[in-house]
């Protein structure tokens, strides 16, 4: 396995893509490369970016969780909650960690441990928790939030333009760089991605670590929450209600091998940026929400298509080694 | 006067794997309505020259002739249409549908409108189990079924294509003896009406019962074809098992054994095996010796905690447990190498030094982080020790061939400082070459004082390198040699033997 | 192998367990449905009136259709979340065809289907043959469908008025007391159900949801049969769409949004394993009972209607978590594992 340029080809198709979108948007507004405007307009990459990190981990393990943007919504209906009952933010940050905590752990469960497939299982957690967050925070949006609570997702750092949500987005792809591949635990997931069975035979406990893919994917949600709550200034049980598409997107345009143990970090956040650019111009070109579905929608199945065909991956490389949805899946 | 064509004729069938030669030029012929049994060890040459005959494998020279006319199939579905079908142990129907749907499944009977006619198919699916003698209800799921009655099914499903030759692989490996009786009732029947068998078996008392010819392989060569009835069992067996031992294995001086590191104390998992218990010294190596099927890689696997045992309990170096997950077995000083090497040993995708390295991740750094250098400087000696033929150590694993892979399984091991090896077919489709190396290991490892404990099928090997041999069948430990006192015919006999003395005129309910 | 009396035992239990195993999941389903029925009776004023049966009857219908177009995907071992988005499309451009064409008459039923057919045959061909798996394949065209939707809506409405008459009174018509869109659904179902036991490629769709392995390896053609699920789903899906736009007052291209976890809780509420090859369409019914029987509980019940999405994510991971143990009984016993 060539490890230098050879093993970033896929990387390399998204860099060019991320480009071209560049031009095409510049193309669409002569405001658009502007840089207190792209800085600006880089919130929208943010909350969904930090939930395609976690949603990798749990692809890496040769999983999926469809439910993160509901676990996302739970949050921000527990913080509106909180905000309601003048809690102090860091208790309601904690209340939420935990709260997140359990229902990925919950997923985890359900997956790992009970064996249930992924994919139907969280499909009903994704609208489970989505209730659970109506029921909590009903179709009515609170918008009563203090500053303090807004904070994240509103302020720039000093007087500059630079959001501090995209400072700590770069800090969590910082973050996830290192445990994908400087972790124990990141080594795990590819493992069991690649080879659950013989993970296993290493002594190593695959359900644990399963588990603790998607609690780390349910953190991200939370996280994304608080920057959600600054960022738009209101919380409601249909928040992210259809960010499920583009951030499965960013995941499988990011090259991450949708069947596990494939996948790098710089991938994921190219396709991030390539998504944003792209939303950006669609925004600028007055595209309307269901086409900028369409749009994304379409760029998902051709990403899995082309992969396909070109060898890199799916199902052509690898024999079948676990059991998921498909025709032919053992 | 015309001379009936055999059946089956196989004329100069080769394969090779890479360096393996699974077949080599067999040449044989399997006569109409006869039932034909194919005998020899693991590795024989059996199954390979199965794939080839159904069409699975392509030879790689030869040529077979089916009732006289060359007969060259790409896919198994071909030969089906043809009229061979295998039947074995991993069946191939569908559980959710019942009885009669399996036998007919993409070649319903149809009414006028081209629907289903389960009328026709029920009445059609209760002859065929009728005339074959075997009851069973067309209507139940086959989900409930029991194993001879799935078999049964796949039988029946092969006779509805023009069946001339039906090939039943080990197919009294999980049947009782009544069910066996019944199982032969029906290939009797099958005779009678002209269908050739090809049965493969490791029970020589079967063979001798029911079979009319008996083909021995061995090592991948056709040795002997005769009638059954001028074979005894012991001829079958010195023909099987008859090779040199050659100095390959050099196990040089084993050391007096020192003190018990395993002990397995009554180790039992109801249905799988029962009452094991046995005792490796530090030094010393001991073999299970077995049939395929027997329960020796289940018996391991319960030691290690991959499938625990019901009860009983293992001691590592005085410290007793009952196992309950790998983790654990892992932490007390057990390795375990698995028979199934590229399924359970090695993650193909993944780099050399990884998977040298997976099983020690929380050695290699502080607080769970860990860099590819950690890996490397971790798996470079041992890879230099082992001699892992490479260009680099960040190549994926599957790039290196089974003797190297081999390797790779059982540094991984050694990084985990155990205290008790378990070896299951280290050497299984290995080249000679690295087969001395690798046996070579396990002699150091002995040496150094290491207990290993070695599972094996292959009995020279079993001979060459244990101090004393535990024969394993059906689940229960029918015989122990010491070295020395052990020959390929005593251990092939216990083995084959031990598998009917406890289970007498079982009935099904 | 070993012939001991454990494993002797453990076959006479498994026979007994698997042979009632798949009739005791319809039965569990139908016991739910009386259990759930008289818990609403209790609790609640005028449930078990003939005027709210009929509502419940009603609104059974429609989702009825839908899941069992969505089983028999979900038999082969896949999904399809575009099933809302194919009502949408389906619907709009046929109520577009409808005001347009107010004389077309059953040409109308005839667009919607045949519009529903090659959406599914989309899907189809993307997870038979493009080797796209099914949610993400699905995932995507259901954006891709909405999206065409808006695209052939471009912010038009439909108001019900422009639908011709007979579709309109259709809708209400009741034929014995008994509502006509109640029947249609019932004929489907009745259809569906005799069918799904009579032809053979539909009986194919069953074998490759049970083995996939064995289904390609004598030749029944895996692939076609998973396009033609899907294509029969979308199909079923866009008659649904046509019964669904007789009833709405007014149809916009939102129509059929969320419909899928509808229509999947209906499906694993039934029964049908997400492990495929097993699942009966009376199953089915059973189960759009239940959540049609739920909804209006809660709603008489003055519940809020969002308990409706968290008690039917719940009641989908509850009815896959109870299948997953049945669904490794059989799987075991057919591999005459020992454990």
């Amino acid at each position: 396995m060539k490890r230098t340029f050879v093993g970033y080809r896929w990387e390399l198709v998204i860099a060019i893509m991320v480009i071209l979108a560049g031009v095409w948007a510049t193309t669409l507004s002569p405001y658009y490369f502007n840089v207190e405007q792209l800085l600006f307009s880089s919130r929208n990459l943010v909350f969904t970016g930090i939930m395609a990190l976690g949603l990798t981990l749990i692809i890496l393990t040769g999983e999926m969780d469809l439910s993160l943007p509901s676990i996302l919504a739970v949050c921000t209906v527990l913080l509106a909650k909180a905000s309601q009952a003048s809690l102090p933010l860091p208790l309601a940050l904690a209340g939420i960690t935990v709260v997140a905590l359990l229902l990925g752990a919950f997923n985890g469960l359900l997956v790992a441990k009970l064996r249930l497939p992924a994919l139907a299982v969280t499909l009903g957690t994704m609208g489970a928790y989505r209730g659970l967050a109506f029921i909590i925070g009903s179709e009515v949006g609170y918008t009563g939030f203090n500053d303090t609570y807004k904070w994240l997702g509103s302020a720039t750092v000093g007087a500059s333009p630079v959001p501090v949500m995209l400072l700590v987005f770069i800090g969590a792809v910082f973050v996830f760089w290192v445990v994908m591949h400087f972790t124990t635990f990141g080594r795990r997931c590819y493992a069991i991605g690649n080879n659950a069975s013989a993970v296993t035979y290493s002594g190593i406990s695959v359900v644990r670590t399963k588990i603790g893919a998607y609690m780390v994917g349910a953190l991200t949600a939370a996280l994304g929450a608080w920057i959600f709550i600054g960022q738009f200034g209101s919380a409601r049980g249909d928040n992210a209600n259809s960010v499920i598409l583009g951030v499965i997107t960013s995941v499988v345009l990011g090259g991450v091998d949708i069947n596990g143990g494939r996948g790098k970090v710089p991938g994921v956040v190219l396709s991030i940026l390539f998504l944003w650019t792209l939303r950006n111009g669609m925004g600028l070109a007055n595209i309307p929400g269901p086409i900028e579905q369409l749009i994304i929608g379409t760029l998902l199945v051709t990403g899995v298509l082309v992969s396909n065909f070109t060898g890199r991956g799916s199902f052509g490389s690898r024999p079948l080694k676990r059991a998921s949805t498909g025709p032919l899946a053992p | 006067m015309g001379v009936e064509p055999e059946r089956l004729s196989i004329r100069g069938v080769s394969k090779s794997f890479g360096p393996v030669r699974a077949v080599r030029n067999v040449s044989f012929s399997i006569t109409p309505g006869t039932i034909h049994a194919l005998v020899g060890e693991n590795g024989a040459g059996k199954s390979t020259l199965v794939k080839i005959i159904t069409g699975m494998q392509p030879p790689d020279s030869g040529e077979i002739l089916l009732d006289g006319k060359v007969c060259k199939f790409f896919t198994p579905l071909d030969a089906r249409r043809h009229g061979i079908t295998a039947v074995y142990q991993d069946p191939k129907l569908f559980p959710h549908l019942d009885v009669a749907e399996n036998i007919f499944m993409g070649f319903h009977p149809r009414t006028t409108f081209g629907l289903v006619s389960k009328r026709t198919m029920y009445a059609e699916a209760d002859r065929m189990l009728a005339d074959l003698g075997v009851k069973m209800d067309p209507r139940a799921l086959l989900a409930g079924r029991s194993v001879a009655e799935i078999q049964f099914v796949e039988i029946i499903r092969a006779m509805c294509a023009d069946l001339r030759l039906l090939i039943l692989d080990e197919p009294t490996a999980s049947l009782t003896p009544a069910e066996s009786d019944r199982l032969f009732v029906v290939v009797d029947s099958l005779k009678r009406r002209g269908v050739s068998v090809l049965f493969i078996s490791h029970r020589l008392d079967e063979v001798r019962r029911i079979a009319d010819r008996v083909t021995v392989m061995r090592d991948g060569e056709h040795i002997v074809t005769a009638a059954a009835a001028e074979m005894t069992e012991a001829d079958m067996v010195r023909r099987m098992v008859g090779r040199e031992l050659t100095s390959l294995f050099v196990r040089g001086e084993s050391r007096t054994p020192g003190a018990v590191m395993l002990e397995v104390k009554k180790l039992s998992l109801p249905g799988v095996f029962e009452n094991v218990t046995m005792s490796v010294r530090a030094g010393e190596i001991v073999g299970l010796a077995g049939l395929v099927g027997a329960g020796r890689t289940e018996i391991a696997e319960s030691i290690f905690g991959i499938r625990p045992p019901k009860s009983g309990k293992v001691v590592i170096d005085n410290v007793e447990l009952k196992p309950s997950n790998p983790g654990q077995m892992l932490r007390k000083g057990v390795a375990y190498i698995p028979e199934n090497r590229d399924d359970n040993g090695l993650l193909v995708d993944l780099s050399i030094a990884s998977n040298i390295c997976l099983a020690v991740l929380d050695r290699l750094g502080p607080l769970g982080f860990i860099s590819r250098s950690a890996e490397t400087r971790f798996a470079r000696p041992f890879a230099d020790d082992f001699e892992i033929k490479t260009t680099s150590l960040d190549a994926a694993a599957g790039s290196l061939s089974g003797g190297n892979r081999q390797k790779v399984v059982l540094a991984k091991w050694l990084g985990t400082e155990p205290k008790v090896f378990i070896l299951d077919e280290p050497t299984h489709g290995i080249d000679i070459g690295t087969k001395s190396q690798v046996h070579q290991r396990i002699s150091e490892l002995a040496a150094t004082g290491y207990p290993v404990l070695l599972i094996s099928s292959d009995l020279p090997e079993i001979l060459a390198m244990c101090d004393r041999i535990l024969v394993v069948a059906a689940g229960r430990i029918v015989a122990e040699f010491a070295r020395g006192e052990a020959t390929q015919e005593k251990v092939m006999v216990a083995a084959s033997r031990g598998s009917r003395s406890s289970d007498a005129g079982e009935e099904r309910p | 192998m070993i012939g001991s009396s454990s494993s002797v035992l453990a076959r006479r239990i498994s026979t007994t367990l698997s042979r009632n195993t798949l009739r005791l999941r319809v039965f569990s389903v139908l016991l739910s449905l009386v259990a759930l029925t008289a818990v609403f009776t209790l609790t609640t004023t005028n449930f078990l009136t003939l005027e709210n049966l009929k509502v419940i009857a009603f609104n059974a219908s429609l989702l009825t259709v839908v899941a069992c177009a969505e089983s028999l995907v979900v038999i082969t071992r896949n999904l399809d979340v575009s099933v809302g988005s194919i009502i949408g499309l389906a619907g709009f451009i046929a109520a577009k065809f409808a005001s347009a064409n107010p004389h077309a008459g059953p040409l109308i039923i005839v667009v919607a289907v045949g519009i529903g057919l090659v959406l599914g045959l989309v899907n189809g061909m993307a997870v038979a043959y493009g080797r796209v798996p099914s949610i993400v394949a699905t995932l995507g065209t259901l954006s891709i469908f909405r999206g065409i939707t808006y695209v052939a809506g471009r912010g038009i409405e439909v108001p019900s008025g422009n639908l011709p008459r007979w579709m309109i009174h259709g809708a209400d018509a009741t034929v014995l007391g008994v509502p006509l869109v109640v029947l249609f659904a019932l004929l489907i179902v009745l259809v569906l159900a005799f069918l799904s036991r009579s032809v053979p490629i539909l009986r194919r769709v069953y074998a490759v949801g049970s083995n996939p392995g064995a289904a390609v390896f004598y030749g029944l053609r895996a692939n076609r049969v998973v396009l033609f699920a899907f294509a029969v789903c979308g199909a079923l899906v866009g008659l649904a769409a046509f019964l669904y736009i007789s009833r709405v007052g007014t149809i916009t291209v939102n129509l059929g949004r969320d419909w899928e976890m509808m229509a999947l809780a209906a499906v694993v509420l039934g029964g049908v394993s997400t492990t495929g090859g097993s699942g009966s369409i009376l199953g089915v019914l059973f189960g759009a009972l239940i959540l049609s029987t739920i909804d209006n509980g809660l709603v008489l019940a003055r519940a809020p209607e969002f308990w409706r999405m968290f008690i039917q994510g719940l009641a989908i991971v509850g009815a896959i978590a109870l299948d997953a143990g049945i669904e490794r009984r059989i799987k075991a016993i057919f591999r005459h594992q020992r454990y």
